[in-house]
């Protein structure tokens, strides 16, 4: 099977693609226009309706992908280059998303605390995990066998997925001035008006949407960036191959050179 | 502009410039992979047999 019927693009990704724009459509317009002020911290309340939810695809989406990927990529019973293409494709998109949730939580963080930026353990371990993944895209760059190059990056994969719990229990384990669950308690109440909580719901369905989107076509370019580099490879070779067939073709039809021949 | 109005345009604005560069980093590696496939001309290119 080539790489372009590999990397053609399915209807469902599509359809996902539509979904989650239109989804996020959807919740822009409830976040800004439509759910009422909160009660204490005014309009600020509506960048909860997109942080948390960028977040959550930054963390736990990539997470399980890139770590679930990574782990399926060194079980030798599962080894395939898919899981490593697509452990690939879940880190460079998750590194948006964590830049994405750094900055939005600094702008929610510079009027209701007063800062952009703290030494918090959460916002800490968040940006940690974004270096990570820089660092991890940048190991993929290295130049080496494939093999050896889904086998690095699936350990580093591992390393990063070592953050993703810490970055969770951070509020828990330390006392930190980013709050823990606001919305939601360990019980599963919600504290929130049903506008509220139903726009909060909709806006991780749609980045999870938008998620599963970008992580389709990220994947498709991986595909097509190793099957050209495949290609070239074996271009290279064929013509070094006949390179050398000319060379060897040409040396048995040239008379070999004979001593004491006459003087020119 | 408020803190609300510059988070929402920052999220959306990357998500959707993101989106864009992956499409057409698709797009350039499916062409780069069409002209090295053998037998595969160029657009553009002379055909074969035809004088340059």
């Amino acid at each position: 099977m080539s790489a372009l019927t590999v990397a053609r693009r399915p209807r469902w990704l599509t359809v996902v693609g539509v979904l989650g724009v239109v989804a996020l459509g959807f919740t822009v317009w409830l976040g800004l226009w439509i759910t009422p002020p909160d009660r204490f911290q005014g309009n600020l309340a509506r960048l909860l309706y997109i942080h948390p939810a960028i977040a959550t695809v930054a963390l736990y989406w990539v997470g399980l992908v890139a770590a679930g990927g990574s782990l399926l990529y060194l079980w030798p019973r599962t080894r395939s280059f898919f899981w490593d293409r697509l452990a690939a494709a879940s880190v460079e998109v998750g590194a948006v998303f964590a830049a994405l949730t750094l900055v939005t939580g600094a702008l929610w963080g510079r009027p209701v605390w007063g800062v952009w930026w703290t030494w918090d353990a959460r916002l800490t371990s968040t940006a940690l995990l974004l270096l990570l993944e820089i660092g991890y895209l940048a190991l993929r760059r290295v130049p080496a066998e494939p093999a050896i190059r889904a086998r690095r990056c699936a350990v580093a994969a591992l390393l990063i997925a070592i953050d993703i719990p810490i970055v969770h229990f951070s509020v828990d384990w330390w006392n930190t001035l980013h709050q823990g669950g606001t919305f939601i308690d360990p019980g599963f109440q919600i504290h929130a008006s049903p506008s509220m909580s139903w726009t909060f719901l909709l806006g991780f369905i749609a980045f999870s949407l938008i998620f599963v989107w970008l992580l389709g076509v990220r994947y498709q370019v991986e595909v097509l960036q190793d099957a050209v580099g495949d290609q070239e490879l074996e271009v290279s070779l064929s013509e070094r191959w006949s390179e050398d067939t000319d060379l060897v073709g040409a040396s048995a039809s040239t008379p070999a050179p004979t001593t004491g021949g006459a003087a020119p | 502009m408020s803190y609300v109005d510059a988070g929402y345009a920052i999220a959306l604005a990357t998500l959707f410039v993101y989106a864009v560069t992956l499409v057409l980093r698709r797009r350039r590696w499916e062409r780069a992979l069409q002209m090295s496939e053998p037998g595969v001309e160029p657009e553009g290119a002379p055909a074969h047999g035809e004088a340059s």
